[in-house]
């Protein structure tokens, strides 16, 4: 006990110390080795493991069991903490900070996928009763190979998911450590590994709760310090920064404030900041509806997402904790476009310079002066919310490659332990290989999760929409989709990757425009569900009695009068 | 199709299932109610929108003309120089490559409003001087957006050797004017709610609630209907 005292005591006075040298150079935005916030961090996931071995789970039947436990508000955090990523903490406020009122499709599209979700699946899914999306969809439509495929689908949307928090963990490393953006990806990606490596045995229980107390604690102080310190109403900044985007849209003279750099807290007239749609924002309104279609179907279409359904003990539990789950990921959301503006008018001098924008909600802190260690607990906080996301998508993507395709396809005479193994080994391959696309700096890190949307939204949504509503859906038509689905996807990568990478294929622009990657849903998953649905009316090949018989009458209850 | 058959059948739109038809009514209304929130406000953001301008984009406009014809007062090219600074201004939405189009214009602008002496001053990378000049000659006050503008200078000004302003300029400049300073705006974004322009509010705001409000709805009236039914959830 004494040694855990002082092993506090020199933690509490290193933070207080390291402090004083750290208030000082504060007003650099990048600066050196930030040891106040690595202490944070290190502290931080230290937490989450302890957390995570005293709630371990200890075999398959208690880890369910501890679910049952939880009442709809906790199972809600965890709803919400394994939704929130890089891309809600640090992804959005930097998408609207550049391109104003279009970043908005970003936080109506991550919201209202949701309603869609609820209303259409989540209820029919619990009573559905498997384990995995790729389990759901081998099942409902009578074929290994299209598990396999399911499978393969949900390992490369996982995979895209990830290689925007990797960008989202290099950045806050690269902001801690003072180092380059290269090797603090390889740090993050190293340290993010070994978190899901330990904590992957450990169970996940309580500790998203906990996440999620921490990354809407850490996010949300910050906004009552900037929206006090300037003079908005502070009582509440979601409400308050109503008025700072009038003063961007009017113009604001100086007068309410001095940032951490010296300079004032004013904006000549921008409207480009709020106005729809806005030309000089290089985006359309085709784009705003585009972006917000995808990630709404996307949202209902994300094997992660869905797959918490198939868990809940209770189908109402299921619907309570959809409705706390949104709320609490509303709270983050109403405030995320509240950095956006006070960045934008605190960085708007000339001498702040470029700033890389995913950081932007750090710097908004740092700019607005706001006390180094709670900047510090900001980043931890992105930290936190990016790792919570990605651990669990590596353990889900990696078990995927082990049970539903090393397992079930490849090799089924393999042992309990050789599965293991293949799950570790492919966890860190998984890893290696989002670090290095991490790397190729795509695109925003909103941008970049927006194609895993894309991608779900294309291939395994129009399976659980008309598998679960549709007893004609049959094995014809649903690999009909799944292939219509995924070469839309394909041909949309292709020619952004050609386009990133300075080549030209025939239609270019064309593509680039209506096949985007960050949208190509709004085409795709409506050409994968009439593909789906022609095919299937087509079809000899009809769905089986058995099956038609189990979605009657155990998925929808139909009296059997 | 046998009767037995029928009973089976999963169809959203054709079931015959009692529970079945009241869970797709609830469906359907907040879907409708949903889409039209989220969608149906966007659409009638864009039949509203008309393309406005900033107060300086006619300012421009009234002064282009002259500037491109080189015949320009020495007011006009002070308005047009005040101009291209508000653009500069625009900072992050800035595209890299209309940025060195606007800093010429600009230093050109004030290069030509000087008497001879003085010109000399502008030959050359921005200097103590060439920058008070220019803040003498917009007449730019200490305080107020005039303070901001003052700020802008040092990275706006660049090095002028040219008696006239270049036809890149002339060609690319009211383009890019009219790109940055006309904006989609209506009734419906000109209107403020709680300091909001009231289609951000409802965007980034009530619509959010409105999600949580249409799932809260569901959770309640579901449980109504199945209570009425006799759905049982769990087996």
């Amino acid at each position: 006990m004494s040694t855990l005292k002082k092993i506090f005591l020199i933690l509490i006075s290193s933070l207080i110390f390291n402090n004083i040298f750290y208030a000082q150079s504060a007003t650099q935005l990048e600066g050196d080795f930030k040891v106040g916030p690595a202490i944070i961090l290190i502290l931080m996931l230290l937490l989450f493991i302890i957390v995570g071995i005293f709630n371990r789970a200890k075999d398959t039947s208690t880890y369910w069991a501890a679910g049952r436990k939880i009442s709809p508000v906790g199972a809600g955090m965890a709803i919400a903490s394994n939704w929130m990523s890089a891309a809600s903490f640090l992804g959005m406020a930097a998408i609207m900070y550049t391109t104003g009122y279009h970043g908005l499709s970003y936080v109506v599209g991550w919201t209202g996928g949701y309603v869609l979700l609820l209303i259409l699946m989540a209820g029919q899914i619990r009573r559905y009763g498997k384990y995995t999306a790729a389990d759901f969809i081998g099942d409902r439509y009578y074929s290994q190979g299209l598990r396999g495929f399911g499978a393969g689908v949900a390992i490369f949307i996982s995979f895209s998911y990830c290689v925007g928090q990797f960008a989202g963990i290099g950045l806050m490393f690269k902001w801690i450590l003072g180092i380059d953006y290269v090797t603090a990806v390889i740090i993050g990606a190293s340290v993010v590994l070994a978190y899901t490596l330990i904590s992957g045995m450990l169970g996940v229980t309580k500790n998203m709760q906990i996440q999620y107390v921490i990354i809407i604690v850490s996010f949300l102080i910050p906004l009552f310090i900037l929206a006090y310190k300037f003079g908005y109403f502070f009582w509440l900044p979601q409400v308050g920064y109503g008025e700072l985007v009038s003063d961007i849209v009017n113009g604001l003279a100086p007068g309410k404030g001095i940032t951490a750099l010296g300079h004032d807290l004013s904006i000549l007239p921008s409207p480009e900041f709020a106005m729809p749609w806005d030309p000089a924002t290089g985006q359309t309104a085709f784009q705003w509806i585009a972006i917000c279609f995808s990630l709404m179907i996307g949202t209902a279409g994300l094997p992660h997402v869905i797959q918490r359904f198939y868990v809940v003990p209770r189908a109402r539990d299921a619907r309570w904790s959809v409705v706390w789950g949104l709320f609490f990921i509303c709270l983050l959301y109403w405030s995320a476009p509240v950095y956006s503006a006070f960045g934008k008018v605190l960085s708007s001098n000339p001498e702040v310079g470029t700033l890389a924008s995913d950081a932007i909600v750090v710097y908004t802190a740092q700019l607005g002066d706001v006390f180094p260690l709670i900047v510090g607990l900001l980043a931890a906080g992105a930290i936190s919310a990016a790792f919570s996301t990605v651990s669990g998508l590596l353990v889900a993507g990696a078990s995927a490659f082990s049970h539903d395709i090393y397992y079930r396809v490849i090799n089924p005479q393999a042992t309990e332990k050789k599965q293991m193994l293949m799950a570790r080994v492919g966890t860190i391959l998984m890893a290696a290989a989002v670090a290095i696309v991490a790397l190729l700096n795509l695109g925003l890190i909103a941008q970049l999760v927006a194609v895993a949307f894309s991608l779900a939204g294309c291939t395994i949504f129009p399976l659980f929409l008309l598998g679960i509503w549709w007893s004609g859906s049959n094995r014809s038509g649903a690999w009909a989709g799944l292939i219509a689905g995924s070469t839309v996807s394909v041909i949309a990568l292709v020619y952004f990757i050609v386009g990133k990478f300075g080549g030209s294929l025939p239609a270019q622009e064309f593509f680039n425009y209506y096949l985007n990657a960050w949208y190509f849903a709004i085409f795709g998953a409506p050409i994968a569900i009439i593909t789906n649905i022609v095919v299937s009316k087509m079809s000899k090949n009809k769905t089986p009695v058995e099956i038609q018989k189990f979605l009657a009458e155990k998925v929808h209850n139909y009296k059997s009068k | 199709m046998t009767q037995n058959n029928e009973q089976l059948e999963v169809n959203f739109f054709k079931s015959v299932d009692k529970h079945f038809k009241a869970n797709r009514k609830l469906i359907l209304t907040l879907a409708i109610i949903w889409a039209v929130a989220v969608f149906g406000f966007q659409f009638l953001l864009m039949a509203l929108e008309e393309p406005t301008p900033e107060k300086s984009y006619s300012v421009f406009q009234s002064v282009w003309e002259d500037m491109q014809n080189e015949n320009a007062t020495f007011e006009s090219k002070k308005d047009f120089a005040i101009t291209t600074l508000l653009v500069l201004g625009k900072n992050v939405v800035l595209n890299p490559e209309h940025k060195p189009i606007l800093k010429e214009s600009f230093s050109w602008a004030i290069y030509s409003m000087q008497p001879d002496s003085i010109k000399y001053l502008f030959n050359s990378e921005p200097s103590v001087e060439s920058i008070n000049q220019t803040i003498s000659s917009l007449e730019l006050d200490e305080d107020g957006l005039d303070k901001i503008l003052r700020d802008l200078i040092p990275s706006s000004l660049i090095a002028v050797n040219s008696e006239n302003l270049s036809d890149n300029c002339k060609e690319q400049i009211p383009s890019i004017m009219s790109l940055y300073l006309i904006h989609n705006q209506s009734e419906l974004t000109n209107f403020t709610f709680l300091g909001f322009p009231f289609h951000y509010w409802y965007t980034a705001q009530f619509l959010l609630i409105m999600f949580v409000i249409l799932c809260l709805i569901y959770a309640v009236l579901i449980e109504k209907i199945n209570k009425k039914h006799d759905f049982v959830e769990e087996t």
